[in-house]
């Protein structure tokens, strides 16, 4: 690689990173708990696509460097990296999901019903410029109900299949320990069903969005309906030495399920992620309900998202671009310069009369 | 699911090492295997094709202790070796027997006020049941 064949600038690149981080100061324990409480979904967004749950990292992270998305989870991917592995837990079921949000668009009256749960859907979205008067934003509390909601919410799909409007999943006898992990294995095409949702669930959300959109558009094959999504809480499933399984905790998901209308079946595309991010899980569904039988090369064919929605990949290799490629370039120049001259060598001679007036256009380099 | 381990892992990291502290004398001398922190892999199951797939890691934190052949366990999320071994102190001494009545008291104790904290929540989570009509 001749990219950064180059010396010298030692003091200008160590100049360069304070000049970045003198714009945001210092910052301590303090505001990385500010960050971790006022942007939670944020912090999810982060956690989601670095594929590392731990709001106190994410927020480390954003604080860093300066709410840069990209830098942020490449440090936490890279941090990720140097940790050891204790367990993968038990394999979280929908019905066991903690459920705060859970609506469908294809049914009104789905088993167990709808709770919007927290949601802007259908708030006014109107900024609140008082607050850069003095004013203080206070929204109004909830008022709770008498009675809990059921923390565990039946399945749309399971209810749907049931009624001979969609096949039933497989049973998928697959140990924890042997599921496919695209951290210790390769991407390869056509890829395990267990790496495409693990990709898309670590994809960069707005490319996610930007595929998908463009499959929702009409650059797919299958129009998507929101069968259900769910925000929740997952439960880690974990095993004692001694065998007892127990939860070492709750972590917040997201799960997207769309469907198709074409057939005589319901078609079912299907995504989760890390915290609390609808965009992405409904746009990776789209893509994921897309995918089969999709044209090489077109944005709803596996091979296209999953590469180019993996957000550390695509934005390390965008911004390698700006780094010297004064070896190859040069090269490049070489080559053009051999062939214009190859050219000219070839051309006859120009008479002299067609001689006047000509300049030289080569670039000064 | 262990119930009283499942309670420990969420308990309210003050509370249990605080308790867990009042158990060191009486559960006398312990071997240390493991105290650390590190990463669980989280799996998923697809509700369109019904493979489990590796949705990313969580930081975990892990104590593993001995006393004899029996032994003591926590893990709990996020970065905190005191709490993951507190909750390994709790779990040696309830297997052994030490002052188990006070640790099953805790655990009852602190088990309701996580069911009342979820409830909470879910009354909440309640207020926004829709019943969608349409026209």
């Amino acid at each position: 690689m001749a990219y950064v064949a180059t010396r010298g600038g030692e003091r200008a690149i160590e100049q360069s990173e304070r000049l970045f981080r003198e714009e945001m100061g210092g910052f301590d324990r303090d505001r990385v708990e500010e960050v971790k409480k006022s942007l939670p979904y944020l912090i999810d967004r982060v956690m989601g696509e670095a594929s590392l749950y731990d709001e106190d990292l994410a927020a480390l992270a954003l604080a860093q460097t300066g709410g840069e998305l990209y830098e942020a989870v490449l440090l936490l991917r890279a941090w990720r990296t140097t940790q050891p592995r204790l367990q993968v837990a038990e394999p979280v079921e929908q019905d066991t999901l903690f459920t705060h949000r859970r609506i469908s668009a294809a049914f009104k009256d789905i088993p167990g019903g709808q709770v919007l749960g927290p949601t802007l859907d259908y708030a006014h979205r109107i900024l609140a410029t008082d607050v850069l008067q003095g004013a203080l934003y206070a929204p109004d509390p909830v008022e709770p109900a008498d009675t809990p909601s059921p923390a565990y919410q039946p399945s749309v799909s399971a209810w749907q299949s049931e009624n001979d409007l969609l096949d039933p999943p497989a049973d998928d006898p697959t140990k924890s320990n042997n599921i496919p992990d695209l951290t210790r294995e390769p991407l390869l095409f056509p890829s395990k069903r267990a790496h495409t949702l693990q990709s898309l669930a670590r994809a960069e959300t707005g490319g996610v969005l930007a595929l998908g959109y463009a499959a929702m558009r009409g650059y797919g094959q299958a129009h998507p309906t929101v069968n259900e999504l769910r925000l929740a809480e997952a439960e880690i499933a974990v095993t004692h030495p001694d065998g007892r399984q127990f939860s070492a905790g709750r972590v917040k998901v997201s799960q997207a399920e769309v469907v198709d209308k074409k057939g005589e079946k319901l078609s079912i595309g299907y995504a989760a992620t890390f915290g609390w991010n609808e965009v992405k899980c409904i746009a990776a569904a789209t893509l994921d309900l897309n995918s089969p039988g999709a044209e090489k090369g077109s944005a709803t064919e596996e091979e296209f998202f999953l590469y180019h929605t993996e957000g550390v990949e695509s934005s390390g290799f965008c911004i390698h671009f700006k780094l010297p490629h004064y070896v190859t370039f040069q090269s490049s120049l070489d080559a053009m310069r051999d062939a214009k001259a190859k050219k000219a060598a070839k051309a006859p001679e120009p008479s002299s009369s067609e001689a006047v007036g000509q300049t030289k256009s080569e670039p000064a380099e | 699911m262990d119930d009283t381990l499942s309670v420990l892992a969420r308990v309210d990291a003050e509370k249990l090492k605080t308790f867990a502290e009042t158990l060191i004398p009486d559960l006398g001398e312990i071997e240390v295997l493991q105290s650390q922190s590190g990463l669980v892999m989280l799996p998923m199951r697809d509700t369109a094709k019904g493979v489990a797939f590796h949705l990313g890691e969580v930081l975990m934190s892990e104590a593993h202790i001995r006393k004899g052949e029996v032994q003591g366990y926590g893990m709990r999320r996020g970065h905190d070796l005191e709490a993951s071994m507190a909750m390994a102190l709790v779990d040696l001494a309830m297997a052994t027997g030490v002052r188990r009545a006070d640790c099953k008291a805790f655990c009852d104790a602190q088990a309701e006020a996580l069911q009342q904290a979820d409830d909470d929540v879910l009354r909440r989570v309640e207020a926004t049941r829709v019943n969608m009509e349409t026209f």
